[in-house]
Order: C-alpha cells, then structure tokens, then sequence
C-alpha cells in the first residue's frame, strides 16, 4: 500500500522534487554565486547535507539576502522551509526563484503544495497543475503525489467530474490507502471537503462511496455492483450516491446509468447535474422530447452552468424549436468557451438554421479540439 | 373529402390484393417489403437486394456461399477456412494441431462480408473477411493490428460491451430494444420498419382504414443536415467521427462526415442531402456520370436556373461538365487496400495534396 497523503509524506516530495531540482538547477540557472558569498554558500550546504535544517534555513536566508538574485538560494530556503513546514516564508522564496526561473516544474508544483497547506486551494490547483504541465510529474512517485493533491484541490474547489477523472489514475495503477478511498468518496459524493474535514458520522458514507468507485475503476464491476448495492442500502437517502455509480456506467452502459440518474432525482429531486445527466443519457438516446424537461428544470435551477445549458438547446433544438436552442447553446459558449459537445451541438444547430458559415467555423473549431486525439477504428 | 374516404376504404384491400395474403399474417412475417409493395411498390419491391437491404444475411439465403463453397486463408500459423455444406457454412481455424470450427448464422454486409460468431455464449467478429476486389478472404478490416496468442484468440476479436448493439442494430432489424438485444427475433438487414418506425403498425392499420392517419413520419421532408444525422446513425454522424476522433483515410466510410466538411454543404438545401443522390429503396448507382445532375443542380451555368428552385452561386467547372465525381469525390482506398470507397469531401483535388481531414 503506497502512501500519497498530504503532509506526513511532504517531506518525501521535498527530497524528490529537490533530488530532481538538484540535478537540473545548475543548467538551468547557469549563475555562479560571488566570490565573497562563497564561504556562506559552503556553510549552508554542508548543514543541509548534514539535515540541519533550521541552521541550513538561515545560512540560505542570509546569503539570498546578500545576492537576492540568487536564485538556487531561494530554492534551497523554499524547499527547506517546506521542509519543517514553514509554509508561507517557504512560498514566498519559491516565488522569488519562480520570478527568476518561470519555467520551472518543481518549483511550481513545491510552491503549489505550500499553498494547499496555507489553505490558498485556487493558487494551489493553478501552481500544481503549471508544475505538472511543466514536467514535476515525470517520475511515477512524484507524478502520483501531486495528481493526488490535484485531486483533492479540485474537490474542494467543487470540480468533481475532473477529481474523478484524476482520481480514477490511481486504482487504474493499483494505488490504494484508506486516505484515497475517502478522498475519492468526497468526489463522488460531490462534496467541498477535504478528507481532515470529514466529521465521524459521514467518514463510513464516504470511504464506502470511495471504495466502491475505486473497484469499479480497477475493472471488477462486479464486486463494484455489490458495492454499490451495500450503499445504497446503508446510506439509502445519501445525495449523490446513485449519481456517482450512474456516471460511471454512463461510458459502457448509459441504460444502466439513465436508471441510476433518475434513482438520484427520487432521493434528491433537486439535484440539477443529475438533471443534466439524465437529459443528457436521453438525447444521447434520440428521446430530446424526455430530455426537455429535465433540461428545463437544470437550467431553472443552475442557469449559470454551462452543461445546463447545453442540453437545454440540444433538447430545444431537437424538438424543433431552433431559435430557442441557438440562445442557450450560446450562453454555454460563452459560460465555458472549449466545450466540444456545445461546439458541436451550435455546428448542428447554425447548419439546420441555413447558416452555413457559422456552421463552418464551428466545425472546423471542433477538429481542431479534437486533433490528435485520433484512435484506430476497430471494426468493420 | 368524399374521395378521400373512398380511398380509405380501397386502400386495405388493393394492400391485400397486392400482397396476395393475409396483412395480418404479414406483420408478424420477418420481412414486410412485400406487403408494403402493395402501395409502395417502387420503393418496397428493389429494397431488399439493395446492399442496406442485404445488410446482413441469413446463410441459406447468401449467395456468397453458393458460389464459393470453400474460401481458405493462411495467417502466420493459422489457417482459415469457410466450408459450405447444403445451407450451413462453417468458419473454422486450426494451427494444424487443433481446430476450432463455429457454424455461420450471420453474415454481415452483402459484397464484403464478415461474419459474427457466437463461441462460449460471446460474440465475436471473425478474424478475416471475405472482400470482393481479391475475390477471397482476408484479415477483417481494422483487425491486422491483432496478434492472436493463441487458437482460441485467432478466431476472431470478441465484440465489447455495447458493440454487439451498434453492429446488429445497424445490420439487421429488429435486434435492439431499450438498449437489448434480440438475436431470436431480428429480421436480417435493413427493412422498412428500421427507418420508418411505425411502419408495421401502419400496415395493420392501413387494414383498418386507417392509413392515413398512421403514416411513419416523411423522411423526405427532413432538412439535409437531419437527414445526414438520420443516415449517420449507421453510417456516422459528422458528430460521432469527430468525437471519436477518427481521421485519416479511414474515415472516408463514413460518408455523412465527409459531406458535411465539404464547402457546398448546407443544412438546408435539399440540392446536397444524402437522397439528393442516392435513393436507399434502389441499387446503388454507381457509374459517376449518372450523379452528374446532382452535381450540375448547383454548379451548372449562371443562367440556368436550378431545378427545384433555390440559389444557384455555385461555381461551373472549367474543366469538365461530366463525370464531376470522378475529379471531385475521388475513391479513396482503406489502408488495407480492400476496400474503396468514393470520398464524401466534395472539393476540388489538388495533385499531391494529402487526404484532408
């Protein structure tokens, strides 16, 4: 069993990142400290090699201080200081080697994983994600501790559907902790928690979801089934509990997840992503006129969500009222610009209205978002 | 009105007459085309021969095992065999030691054929086909990239969840209802009622005299965009290509796709829909001259006016005024050089430029 969990296993990301950071830094900076810096430089190495950390922090402190254009001082302090777990000055000198050095992975993904401990979870998701865009997570540990902090930020920050997919990496590749089930459990549940925040009436809910969901991903749906079956009968009034199990039929059997998304709209009836959902199984099926009044009532609910608009103009447009879908397809662009499925509803929408050109440039638009996703066609 | 009624009351009988039985009995047969010739003569009667048609086959009713009693391959260390025996043909696969033999029930496409076997309650596609243009058989389209491991795996590529749904419920009639399958019940190949639903029930009602008030749907009034989404739900919509993130040569098979990344396509103009140029109920034509019409509909000169109305901007071919396909909708071959198919993408064909995506 591997442990990903966020701050006993920190210092495990220090010596990763700043092993890996060691061997890229000289490179990448190409600067040499002054002459006169020397001695101090040498002094807060050997305490660094030594582990003596507080006296490595302030020799760094010192020398950054005396050439703030430094910018391998600033790294060793950001690091150490992450280290002992002084976030915030830790941040703080990652920013100053950042300003120097702006395309540096680890230092991001570092500076990332001080602000999830400073509670800053926005600045946290960007810098993780800036650190793994730019190569921190190019060995397989470091890539599963900072996917696993993206995860839980994106949780927190109420992006489920992208925490499940992060998550959904680890039981893929056999990682598994008590910590992940729950943390997987507070995704799938759809709540705005981290895994310290869970109180002990809903730890069980939780890690019952979580697990459940990590069998399903780790291929026994079977045992994933039974699973689910337990919480539902368990936990019968949990809210999103049949949502969870229903989006992750959707892909092979989105029968089985339709019946799963209106099982949550009985126990929750105003639970609009299992409103877009369901519209969304029924278009997928050819039945717009279904869909039209759960699209309806997610769009009621949530007019600001760009899924809701979405299947309220397909739906709109499939029963024939063009003009109608064309407004709300519309509203989703501009609510989330790059959605394919909205650029390839208004391609269907502006073609049937005769407007070719606009038809045209959403069609090219969606090759474009979908160039280089090519797969091979595997039957006849 | 009076005429009207009349006819509601003739209707049922001339259907009768027509189809010389009972309607009755022939809603419960597994292919209504003959008793909807009875008032849909043009269309009902050429439609079962067509190759949607004959989407899928039965084996005593293939004439590919008639005329080709024993087809063999040899792969690597298997060897492939289709070995017909008065009605029943047999798919076998042996690597010399041991040999796997499966009976054939369905046959899938009407010149290139590929078979869905059923081994251990699964279903599986064959691992080779048989192709026309090498008048034998060989490795199933999209199937080379398979290195069986053993004799079990060379028979053919088990469908997945779902698959078996796309392929029958496209090939046949019948197969799928809320998402299941029905193998006990299908009608083989495309028949009226797949792409006129309802079209049973309106024949019994039409015995009732009412006709009228049952007819499935018009097709012909759909709009060239829908109509290209109706006809994509087998031959793929421009949405589901894109989504699946197919390109390159071959997705030149999914000839919705294709049309709508042409310049001249628009949603709304009858001039360019799927039946602008292919009548599904007839053979499918396919001497190039024969689409010239189609082509000359929009591209002819400025002062003539277009048939059936509409706007008439289209560019006129400095080149040629016959034969438009053969330049502009070249044949495209898969990658495995099988199979060619006409390509879609309507354009003007640069020497040398590679195959547009």
């Amino acid at each position: 069993m591997v442990s990903i969990r966020s701050r006993p296993c920190s210092f495990c990301v220090l010596l990763i990142l700043v092993f890996f950071t060691c061997t890229w830094l000289p490179k990448a900076t190409g600067q040499i400290a002054p002459p006169r810096q020397n001695d101090l430089i040498a002094q807060a190495s050997a305490a660094r090699m030594q582990n003596d950390l507080p006296r490595a922090i302030e020799l760094y402190s010192r020398a950054v201080q005396v050439n703030p254009k430094w910018p391998d001082g600033w790294w060793f302090l950001g690091s150490l200081q992450y280290g002992t777990g002084a976030y915030i000055p830790a941040r703080d000198a990652l920013s100053h080697y950042i300003e120097m050095i702006p395309n540096a992975g680890p230092a991001f993904a570092l500076r990332g994983l001080c602000e999830f401990e400073t509670g800053e979870y926005t600045q946290a998701l960007g810098d993780i994600q800036q650190g793994i865009s730019l190569g921190a997570a190019n060995q397989p540990r470091n890539e599963q501790i900072l996917r696993y902090h993206e995860a839980l930020l994106q949780t927190r920050l109420g992006n489920y559907t992208s925490a499940l997919k992060t998550y959904s990496f680890f039981a893929k590749n056999g990682v598994a902790n008590p910590d992940l089930l729950a943390a997987i459990g507070l995704a799938g549940l759809r709540m705005p928690l981290l895994p310290k925040d869970v109180g002990p009436g809903q730890q069980e809910l939780v890690s019952s979801a979580g697990d459940a969901a990590y069998r399903f991903w780790a291929g026994d749906e079977i045992s994933a089934a039974q699973a689910f079956q337990e919480l539902f009968q368990r936990f019968p009034k949990a809210p999103n509990a049949h949502f969870l199990y229903g989006y992750l039929l959707f892909a092979t059997n989105p029968d089985a997840a339709l019946a799963e998304f209106q099982q949550e709209l009985e126990i929750a009836p105003s639970n609009a992503d299992a409103d877009v959902m369901t519209a969304w199984a029924l278009l997928l099926r050819n039945a717009a006129a279904e869909a039209l009044p759960y699209a309806q009532k997610a769009a009621a609910e949530k007019p600001t969500v760009p899924s809701a608009q979405l299947v309220l103009g397909r739906s709109l447009m499939e029963t024939g009222d063009l003009k109608g879908g064309l407004s709300h397809l519309e509203k989703a662009l501009h609510l989330e610009p790059n959605n394919l499925e909205t650029h390839l509803a208004l391609a269907k929408a502006y073609s049937k209205s005769g407007r070719k050109e606009d038809a045209r440039r959403e069609r090219i638009l969606c090759l474009r978002l979908t160039s280089g996703n090519g797969t091979t066609i595997e039957h006849p | 009105m009076a005429r009207r009624l009349s006819t509601r009351r003739i209707l049922p009988v001339v259907v009768i007459l027509a189809a010389g039985v009972n309607v009755a009995a022939q809603a419960a047969h597994q292919n209504i085309a003959s008793a909807c010739a009875g008032c849909h003569a043009s269309q009902a009667r050429p439609q079962p021969d067509t190759p949607m048609g004959r989407g899928m086959q039965w084996p005593d009713t293939n004439p590919l095992f008639k005329s080709h009693p024993a087809l063999n391959l040899r792969k690597g260390p298997y060897t492939y065999s289709v070995e017909t025996k008065g009605n029943q043909p047999v798919y076998s696969v042996t690597d010399g030691t041991r040999t796997i033999s499966l009976p054939i029930r369905w046959s899938f496409g009407k010149g290139a054929q590929t078979w869905v076997l059923e081994k251990g309650g699964e279903l599986y596609e064959s691992m080779v086909s048989y192709y026309p243009s090498i008048d034998g058989l060989e490795i199933t389209t999209g199937d080379a990239v398979l290195t069986p491991q053993d004799l079990d795996e060379a028979v053919g590529r088990k469908l997945r969840e779902g698959e078996p749904q796309d392929c029958f419920g496209c090939h046949s009639t019948g197969a799928v209802s809320m998402g299941k399958l029905h193998l006990q019940t299908l009608e083989p190949g495309v028949t009226c009622e797949h792409c006129h639903t309802g079209a049973k029930a309106h024949m019994v009602a039409a015995f009732q005299g009412e006709a009228y008030d049952t007819a499935p749907p018009d097709l012909r009034r759909l709009s060239s965009e829908d109509i290209s989404n109706f006809c994509g739900q087998c031959h793929r919509t421009w949405e589901t290509v894109v989504r699946s993130g197919w390109r390159g040569e071959v997705d030149v098979r999914f000839q919705p796709y294709r049309l709508a990344n042409s310049n001249c396509f628009d949603g709304t103009d009858p001039r360019i829909s799927c039946i602008a140029c292919h009548d599904p109920h007839q053979e499918l034509v396919t001497a190039d001259n024969l689409y010239d019409g189609k082509c000359l509909a929009c591209h002819a000169s400025k002062n003539a006016s277009p048939p059936g109305g509409g706007h008439n901007d289209a560019k006129v071919c400095t080149v040629a005024s016959a034969n438009c396909a053969s330049c502009h909708m070249p044949k495209v071959k898969l990658p495995n050089g099988l199979m060619t198919f006409h390509d879609h993408e309507i354009r003007i064909v640069k020497p040398g430029a590679p195959y547009p995506d």
